[in-house]
Parts: structure tokens; C-alpha cells; sequence
């Protein structure tokens, strides 16, 4: 028989409106919506930084130098390729204020500009005046402008007076908006503004002290950008320098949004798995609704696959409408929620429609909508005529012919190729779909396990009818409690998940860390400085520990004379400067993991000793060759051992360290972190702070609470993603409530008849929900465990503990959920008179 | 007569529907003595199920009055209702009504457990002995025939020893060897508890077998005759 028959059957079918596929066009739309709203947002803000690269810059392009300013010859090389150019100084500094003989200290990030600054964009100032007018100062003192939030944090006016370094200004205004100030990444203090020539007497740009110079360039108009950088790298990268360009105004910022967007598409995708859940269970209701239709077309004389046609273009002709209702919500709602979203990210965005987050989310959608519904349409071919009137589909056999088997594992494989191919993180994808599949397979298996323990206690629970009842309704049907289980186990299974690794982060950062982590980070330590700040903190008995290293940056160019990109990829530790030490012994509670450190007064050529696990991920070996750029020199040293570092009490580490001979000469700073009482904090940082100036000190709690902030974001963030998959979850639930319906209000019915009253049969009703719930809820508790506990132990590093009140959390909301769902359908079902019902069934 | 176990007077059922107003059972006066064997024949559509369910009271009557072993059932709520059933009642219908998500045993075993017998599954086996049963009591509905169906339906009305056991067209689904079985059991349960049968049927055989039957027609008592009439 031809399709075009099929298609006739199908549309004539489809008459009957689309009342049955409300969940179904709900899950799919949902989980479509999410995908598509989660790329519509990424794609907006990749399109705002490419269009405002210029501005988050500060420029067309950018040369960036750790530890010096540029030379004469590389000035003179911009001078000649630029039509401006502007020099901007950044470092973290200590501000300090003399308030009503109070001392108080704020650490800031410094920002030193010239006269050019800003090459492009505004610098918005309260009250309201020049950037030049404003750094001018007055009554003879350099002017300075401030972020409001350290303004408070130091209760300064403006008119007030400060200190950086040795160096009084004057506060001028309050900072509203930095045009470059998103291009930065992650500050650990609040932005101060100064004119750079200001700093010449604060005693903080001395040699070796840790700060970046970055040149910004206004190009010409018909300048290729690309062929600048070019020439600019082969003319001067040996010096260290890093190039930049408004192409990508603001790399990082670019990076973290794609990796975000693509984690947050990935949780989508398990949004879209439950919705699939749901998917499957309206077909199999929808087809078991048909079951005499089929039946009787069959006796018509219908074959199986005109039969499985009509079907496949119902299911296909909805799934493409639940995707279009997908893609119309996730592409209009950022758009309609521009000004919201942009009032809240600090970086510039372009809300429109983009085909492409769209296209990728229509992609997983129709996917999504093959896998799950194939399984259900191929058992139509079982419907025999002669069952016609008997419960046709009981008896079918477990699995679906091998030909659709295969189309579903090409379909799932294309999703999981694909998927990877979007996000680009091919790792993550693998085991996102590996979590998901796992997650599916246990609560599938616990969804068996429930309902044959449900008939086993059912028949065990004699005389206790309430009991019983709801353990033979979870044992007798399998529909229902499969989906609830599958569909609400695996949401929560996801937030579950979400709520132990952000519990064992925040754990991490906020609970373990400030117990094994440092009161200070003392930064830009002088070498002759050493002594008196070592004497001031070895007499105090509230200082437990003191760790001072000297310290330079640089960045590691080549490896075994190739680039050093080449041999390692974009491994992390190439990217940007690293900390470089030297010591002439291993430092203590050090482990060499192979080979050995250099002989004490080793003068010979340089040798390094580096991380032990970065160099695996990296692919060292002992004896290679490094080349590192520090303060524009080459250094190249062999490796010569490797050892342990530990990243995770925020003690000192160093990637690199090198025998002395090789860096003391250069100029350099120390760095220390000093183990203190907190109560000795305050007056540890008032003695060595007025004492040297020049100092920075980095309060570690401080920093701990930003990055604390910056994880509670990323986690709100990701909790929305598994918050939509939750109620894709819920839907599902709702849908197998309102698939039950009918079937609760005739067991209701007939239990009525039987002499039982209304309160016993709503106990009834919600004792098998809360025991579905509670089955979800406890597979998503140990998916959760299990889910945070991988994270934790294999991307983390990190400690695990069980997050009770989140993980308990989770059942609760199970509980709750089925609870919610059920009731609201058991309503109707009892308030149905019993002669209506069961005449109806006549 | 004694005291009627099931009494109506000027009882009458209308129900809304999207057509308007319809009459379903009008001025029906009726008493039925405990023992006795009442069959409700009449056309398709006379009201014989409704009639039926007015006295178990699970339709709403709209006029009149229903009493039931002395209660006045248009007095009671929907809970009340039930509990009348359980202590009084039995009732079969012609489509069975098992719960679909429990075994034969577990079907009959219920309205024990509703009432609070300890040992309801043990008099549930007794009972699906009776009806020749035994082989099937772990068997769901949708594993059994019609026939079968009939006979758990059966069993647990019969089940609580109902004094009033109220049947509607118990072997309207079955075929006639299968029907004839039904009816013996049924006579059978009557006999062994003592209780009062009402049963609707359009089955000339089921009906001589009863102490009188009513006919209806349009809503109304068309004839009130004894069986043998």
C-alpha cells in the first residue's frame, strides 16, 4: 500500500484534534525551548563581543608585556603600524586611607593610563566629568577614580584622600563604567583609575614587581589584522609578547561563555532525554487508545507497514509541531527578555534571532523525538485483528524488530556525534550521554524492582487494603510507574547531581579551604625587604607558619625547540604567564616524583623541576627541553625532575621551579603566605603594610568569598538549566497522572461499589504516588552521590562528602511532586458518580 | 409481606444532558421482601440499570424516596453510601468490573478487607472454590475469559454474605453455556447466604427463574407480575 494512502489515514486521524499530545508537544517543545533559548543567549553575547571587540579591548589591537614597558624598538614598531596608541599599566595594589586616625586598606586592581586613554569608548564617572579632568586631581595632589563598591568598603568621599604605595591622591569621582573592563577576566579587588606618570614616586612599578603593561592600538582603516599579528609575533614574540585583537576583544569572557553555553546545552539535552520519556509514554497511550482502530483497519486488510506509516506521520507531523512551538519559544523569549539579561551581564550582547543555536536545538528535537517514539510505533505491527477487543498490546513481546533497533542506535549515535560537535567538548558530551544512559538503565531497572516488589507486597500486605491496593496499581500497570520513574528520577537525578557538586564545592572554597589556607598573600616583596618583614612575623606567637619564595612570571614558549603550542596543545599552563620560583633544595612537604633536583651552588646550564601532573597531562618527560620568556629573555632548561604540587589549600605552588643560578640575577620580587591567627590578621597587615608600601597584601578569605561568588553564579546559572529539565520532568508526570486518569476513576468506582469510602481511596492514591516519588527521588539521590562523586574525585580534585540537606532534599521533592501531580487528578476521579463510570464501560 | 428489605416510593431519576433534560425512572414505587427474587426486565432503554443503581445506591435519585433495610438512602453521602454497600451489599454487573491491576484472589478478597476480616484471603479462596475457580485465584483479569471474569465478579459479591445481592445483566457478555453457569451459581449464592436478589436481565429463562418481575417501560412500572405469570 502507498504512503500517500498512510497520509490520507493519518490526517483523517489527526481530526480528532491533538487532545492526547498536549505532554507530548509540551515535552518536546520545553526541551527544544531550552536548547534553543540557551544558544540564542551564547549566540547573542559571541555576536556583542565581536561587535563591541574594539571597545572591550580598548582598542584595535592590543601588545601585552608582563613585568616592563615596551621597548624603544617596539614602540616605534607601533607608532609606525598605528594611527594611536595607548599605554595602560595594571597591577594589584594596597590603597590605604587615614580616617579619623583609622587606618584603612582595600586591595585594588590598578589601572595606570596616558593622556590617549580611552582609544575607544567612555569612561563614566560620578559625579560626572573628564577622565583627564578627574586624574588631573587638585590642590597639587594626582587625582584618582575609584569602583563604589571599594569607595564603601573604604567609607571614602569623594574629595577624600588615599594612598597607593607611597603615593597620596586625591578621589576625584566614583567609577560607573569601564569601557575595557570586561576584556580583564577575573580581578581579585575592586578598579582604581590613576595617570600612570602619578606612580613614578609610589615605589610600586619597581624591578621585578608583578604588573602587565598593555599597548592598545587604533589601526588604520584598510589594515589586515591578521597580517599585523603576523608580522607583530614574528618580529617580537621571543620578547614575550602577547597579541590580541578586537576580533576577539575579550578572549576569556569569550571562552567561559562557550564553555558555559555548551555545558548548559549539554543539561538541556538531559531535559530533552526526560522529555523524550514523556514522549515515548504519550505514543504508547495514544497507540493503546488505538488499539481497536488499528485492529480494525487491520482487519480491513491493512498491512503492518501502512499501518506503521499512518502512525510514523502522526508522530512525525507532531513532533515537528512541538519543535516549531520549541524553537518560536527558546528564540523569542531571550529577545523579549533582552533588557532583563542585559542589564545583568556585564559584558555587551546582541539579542536577535541567530538560525543557528535554532537549526542545533531543531536537530536534537527531531532526534529526540526518533529515538523515543520509534520503540512505541514498532509494536503496531503486533496489533492482530483478532484482538480486536482484548488488550491487544499485554502480551507483545519485549523488544521491537532488529530493524528499528538499529535506526534507534544510528539515531542516538547521531545525537551524541553531533552533540559533541556543537559544544566541542567531546569529553563533557561522552560522559553527559553515559551519565544519561546509566541514569536511564538504573531507573529503569529500578522501576522493574519497584513493581516486582510492589506485587510481592502487595500480596504480603493482606488485610492493610490501602496498602495494598496502592502496591497492586504500581505492580499491575507498567506504563504508568515506568515513566514516572524514568522521567522524574532522571530531573531529579540532574539536579541532584548539580546540588552535590555545587555542595562540595562550596565546601571546597568556603568550608575546607580557609581552614588549610593562608591568612595572607604577601605580594611585590623587595629582596632587601625580606629581612625586616621575615623579623616582624617570626616574633609574633600568632603566626603559625610563614612561606616566602621569590617570584617572576614567564611564559613557556618552547618545548624541545618546537612552539610549545605545537607539543602541548592549549594546555592551561600555556596559557598567559605562570609563576616562576627558584630554590637550590626542594621545597618542604615537597614529593619528587622522578628524577632529582639540582646540586646545592649548581651553576651549570639551567635546569627545572616541574609539576608532576601537569607534565603528564602535558606529555614532559625528564630531559626535555624548555624554553621560558621571562622579562622578555629566553631561557631554555632542561628538565631535570618532576613533583608533586598541590594546588588545593591555595599554599604557594609553582608550576616551574629553577635552580638559582639561573633567575637571581634577573630582578624579581618574593611573594609569602603567612599562616596567622585570625584574630592577629589585623594587626599583621596594619604593621607590614605601613612599614612597606609597596607591598600587596591579598587577603585570602577575600579572595575566597570572590571566587565563592563566582561559583554561586555558575551554579544559579546551571541550577536553571537543571530547574527546566525538573519541570520537563514534572510534565511528564503530569501527563502519566492524566494518562491514569481514567483508569484511577474506574478502579475508583468499582472500589465505591465495594463498600469503600472516598478518604480511603484517596489514601490509596497517594500512597502509590509518594511510593513512586520516593523510588524516583532515592535512584536520583544515588545518581546524584554517585554523579557528584565522579565529578568531584576526576574534574575537581576535590574531596567528596554527601551533601545530606540538597540530597534529601531531592526525595522530598519526589515525594512531593508525584504527590501534587497524582492529587490533583484524584479529585475527579472521586467525585465521579460509580453508575456513570462503569455504565460507560457496558 | 414483611418488612420490606428495599422500599421506594415515587422515586425518580433525571439526569442533564447536553439535549436537555431527560427523564430516566419516573414515580416508582416498589417494595421488595427479604428472600425474595425480584428480576427487572424491560426494552433497551426503559431504565432497568438505572433502577438497579438507584437501589444500590449509586446514582442519585431526584424525587422521592429509596429506603434501604431501614435507611433512607437519599439521606446519605457518597461515604455513607459505601458503607451501606459493604455491609448490606453485592453487586455484579454484565462487564465483570474487576480492578484490572489485581489478581482474581486479590479482586475477591477486597470488600473482606474493606470490612475488616482478618481472614479475607482465606474466605476469598473458599469463595473462588465455590465457583470452580481454585486453578486461577493469581490470574489478572486480562488473563481470564468472560466466563471466568463472571464467576471472580460473582465470588466477591457473594464474598461479604451480603443480604442483598443486586445483579445487572450478570450474563449479558456471556454465551449461553457460559451464561447458564453464571445464572446456576448466582440462584446458588442466593440460596446459600439467604439474601435478596434484584437482578436486570432481558433473558425469558433468568426471569421465570425469580419469585416476581417487574417490567419497565419509558421510565415507569409497566407490569408488576409474579414469575409464573
Amino acid at each position: 500500500m502507498s504512503l500517500r494512502l498512510a497520509a490520507r489515514l493519518a490526517r483523517r486521524e489527526l481530526r480528532g484534534g491533538i487532545r492526547g499530545f498536549r505532554i507530548f508537544l509540551a515535552c518536546l517543545a520545553l526541551g527544544v525551548a531550552a536548547i534553543a533559548a540557551v544558544g540564542t543567549v551564547r549566540a547573542s553575547i559571541e555576536a556583542g563581543l565581536e561587535q563591541e571587540g574594539a571597545a572591550l579591548l580598548g582598542g584595535d589591537a592590543e601588545l601585552d608585556f608582563t613585568y616592563r614597558f615596551a621597548t624603544p624598538e617596539e614602540r616605534a614598531w607601533m607608532r609606525d603600524n598605528a594611527s594611536d596608541v595607548s599605554e595602560i599599566v595594571d597591577f594589584r595594589s594596597m590603597a590605604v586611607a587615614e580616617r579619623d586616625g583609622q587606618t584603612e586598606r582595600g586591595l585594588t586592581q590598578v589601572k595606570s593610563v596616558d593622556d590617549a586613554y580611552p582609544l575607544v569608548g567612555a569612561v563614566g564617572l560620578s559625579p560626572d566629568m573628564t577622565l583627564e579632568a578627574a586624574l588631573a586631581g587638585k590642590n597639587g595632589r594626582p587625582g584618582a577614580v575609584m569602583d563604589q563598591l571599594l569607595i564603601d568598603r573604604m567609607a571614602l568621599n569623594v574629595g577624600d584622600e588615599f594612598a597607593l604605595g607611597t603615593q597620596q591622591y586625591i578621589l576625584m569621582a566614583a567609577l560607573l563604567a569601564e569601557p575595557d573592563g570586561a576584556a580583564g577576566g577575573f580581578g581579585l579587588g575592586p578598579r582604581t583609575i590613576v595617570a600612570t606618570q602619578s606612580l613614578a614616586q609610589s615605589g610600586l612599578l619597581a624591578p621585578g614587581s608583578l604588573y602587565s603593561s598593555k599597548y592598545r592600538l587604533l589601526l588604520p582603516p584598510d589594515v589586515d589584522i591578521s597580517a599585523l599579528e603576523d608580522q607583530a609575533k614574528a618580529r617580537f614574540e621571543n620578547s614575550g609578547l602577547r597579541w590580541s585583537d578586537a576580533r576577539n576583544g575579550a578572549p576569556g569572557v569569550a571562552e567561559f561563555v562557550d564553555r558555559l553555553g555548551a555545558f548548559l546545552v549539554l543539561v538541556g539535552l538531559s531535559g530533552l532525554a526526560v522529555g523524550g520519556v514523556g514522549v515515548s509514554a504519550a505514543v504508547r497511550a495514544y497507540l493503546a487508545g488505538k488499539t481497536s482502530v488499528i485492529a480494525t483497519l487491520r482487519t480491513l486488510g491493512a498491512d503492518r507497514a501502512t499501518l506503521f506509516q499512518t502512525y510514523f506521520i502522526q508522530v512525525g507531523a507532531l513532533s515537528l509541531f512541538g519543535i516549531a512551538i520549541g524553537l518560536v519559544l527558546g528564540g523569542a523569549i531571550p529577545v523579549l527578555l533582552a533588557p532583563l539579561i542585559e542589564s545583568r551581564l556585564p559584558i555587551p550582547a546582541v539579542f536577535t534571532l541567530y538560525p543557528a543555536p535554532l537549526m542545533e536545538a531543531a536537530i536534537y528535537g527531531v532526534l529526540t523525538a526518533l529515538i523515543f517514539t520509534l520503540w512505541p510505533l514498532a509494536r503496531i505491527g503486533e496489533v492482530r485483528a483478532a484482538t480486536l477487543f482484548r488488550d491487544a498490546l499485554s502480551g507483545a513481546k519485549l523488544l521491537p524488530p532488529f530493524r528499528y533497533l538499529a535506526i534507534i542506535a544510528l539515531g542516538l549515535a547521531t545525537l551524541i556525534v553531533l552533540a559533541g560537535w556543537f559544544s566541542g567538548t567531546w569529553r563533557l558530551t561522552l560522559w553527559t550521554a553515559g551519565g544519561i544512559a546509566a541514569a536511564l538503565l538504573i531507573l529503569s531497572v529500578a522501576a522493574g524492582a519497584v513493581r516486582w516488589c510492589a506485587r510481592r507486597g502487595g500480596r504480603a500486605l493482606r488485610n492493610r487494603p490501602v496498602f495494598r491496593w496502592a502496591l497492586s496499581a504500581i505492580g499491575g500497570t507498567g506504563e504508568g510507574a515506568v515513566s514516572v520513574v524514568l522521567s522524574l528520577g532522571l530531573g531529579l537525578s540532574v539536579l541532584a547531581t548539580v546540588g552535590q557538586i555545587d555542595g562540595n564545592l562550596r565546601n571546597a572554597i568556603s568550608g575546607q579551604l580557609p581552614e588549610v589556607a593562608p591568612s595572607y598573600f604577601f605580594v611585590d616583596i623587595q629582596k632587601d625587604q625580606m629581612e625586616g618583614y621575615a623579623a616582624r612575623l617570626e616574633d609574633d606567637p600568632s603566626v603559625r607558619r610563614v612561606e616566602s619564595a621569590p617570584m617572576l612570571r614567564g611564559v613557556i614558549t618552547g618545548i624541545n625547540g618546537q612552539p610549545a603550542r605545537d607539543i602541548a596543545g592549549d594546555h592551561w599552563v600555556l596559557q598567559g604567564d605562570r609563576g616562576v620560583t627558584y630554590s637550590d633544595q626542594p621545597p618542604n612537604n615537597t614529593r619528587i616524583t622522578d628524577g632529582a633536583w639540582w646540586p646545592q651552588d649548581y651553576t651549570g646550564p639551567p635546569q627545572v623541576s616541574f609539576a608532576a601532573e601537569e607534565a603528564q597531562e602535558m606529555g614532559l618527560k625528564l630531559g626535555d627541553m624548555l624554553t621560558i620568556n621571562i622579562l622578555g629573555r629566553d631561557i631554555t632548561a632542561t628538565i631535570s625532575s618532576f613533583r608533586e604540587v598541590d594546588f588545593s589549600t591555595a599554599g604557594i605552588g609553582f608550576i616551574l621551579s629553577m635552580n638559582p643560578a639561573a633567575l637571581s640575577g634577573a630582578p624579581h620580587t618574593f611573594i609569602s603566605t603567612v599562616y596567622a591567627a585570625p584574630e592577629a590578621e589585623a594587626a599583621i597587615l596594619r604593621d607590614l603594610s605601613t612599614r612597606y608600601p609597596n607591598i600587596t597584601a591579598i587577603r585570602v578569605r577575600d579572595a575566597i568569598d570572590r571566587v565563592a561568588d563566582l561559583m554561586a553564579g555558575l551554579a544559579a546559572a546551571t541550577s536553571y538549566g537543571a530547574a527546566a529539565t525538573l519541570l520537563t520532568g514534572f510534565l511528564v508526570l503530569i501527563g502519566a497522572a492524566a494518562a491514569g486518569e481514567g483508569a484511577r476513576t474506574y478502579e475508583a468506582a468499582i472500589l465505591k461499589t465495594l463498600g469503600a469510602s472516598r478518604g480511603r481511596i484517596l489514601r490509596s492514591f497517594a500512597l502509590r504516588s509518594a511510593i513512586l516519588g520516593a523510588a524516583a527521588g532515592a535512584v536520583a539521590l544515588v545518581a546524584g552521590i554517585a554523579g557528584g562523586w565522579a565529578v568531584s574525585a576526576y574534574v575537581m580534585d576535590t574531596s567528596f562528602t554527601v551533601i545530606w540537606p540538597s540530597a534529601l532534599s531531592i526525595i522530598i521533592g519526589g515525594v512531593c511532586a508525584t504527590l501534587l501531580a497524582s492529587l490533583a487528578f484524584a479529585m475527579r476521579s472521586l467525585s465521579a458518580r460509580p453508575a456513570h463510570i462503569l455504565r460507560a464501560k457496558e | 409481606m414483611t418488612d420490606p428489605v428495599i422500599s421506594l416510593r415515587d422515586a425518580a431519576l433525571s439526569l442533564n444532558g447536553n439535549a436537555g433534560r431527560v427523564d430516566i425512572l419516573r414515580a416508582i414505587t416498589l417494595d421488595v421482601a427479604a428472600g425474595e427474587t425480584l428480576g427487572l426486565v424491560g426494552p433497551s432503554g426503559s431504565g432497568k440499570s438505572s433502577l438497579l443503581m438507584l437501589i444500590g445506591g449509586l446514582e442519585r435519585a431526584t424525587g422521592g424516596s429509596i429506603h434501604m433495610m431501614g435507611q433512607d438512602l437519599t439521606a446519605l453521602d457518597e461515604d455513607q453510601l459505601a458503607r451501606l454497600r459493604l455491609q448490606y451489599m453485592g453487586v455484579v454487573f454484565q462487564s465483570f468490573h474487576l480492578i484490572p491491576t489485581m489478581t482474581a484472589l486479590e479482586n475477591v478478597a477486597t470488600p473482606l478487607e474493606l470490612a475488616g476480616h482478618r481472614d479475607a484471603f482465606a474466605r476469598a479462596e473458599e469463595e473462588l472454590h465455590a465457583v470452580g475457580l481454585s486453578h486461577r485465584t493469581g490470574h489478572y483479569p486480562a488473563q481470564m475469559s468472560g466466563g471466568e471474569q463472571q464467576r471472580v465478579a460473582l465470588a466477591r459479591a457473594s464474598a461479604p454474605r451480603p443480604k442483598i445481592l443486586l445483579a445487572d445483566e450478570p450474563t449479558g457478555n456471556l454465551d449461553g453455556s457460559n451464561g447458564a453457569a453464571i445464572t446456576d451459581l448466582l440462584f446458588d449464592l442466593r440460596d446459600r447466604h439467604a439474601a435478596t436478589l434484584v437482578l436486570v436481565t432481558h433473558s425469558n429463562t433468568l426471569a421465570a427463574r425469580c419469585d416476581r418481575v417487574i417490567r419497565l417501560r419509558d421510565g415507569q412500572i409497566d407490569q408488576n407480575l409474579k414469575a409464573a405469570e
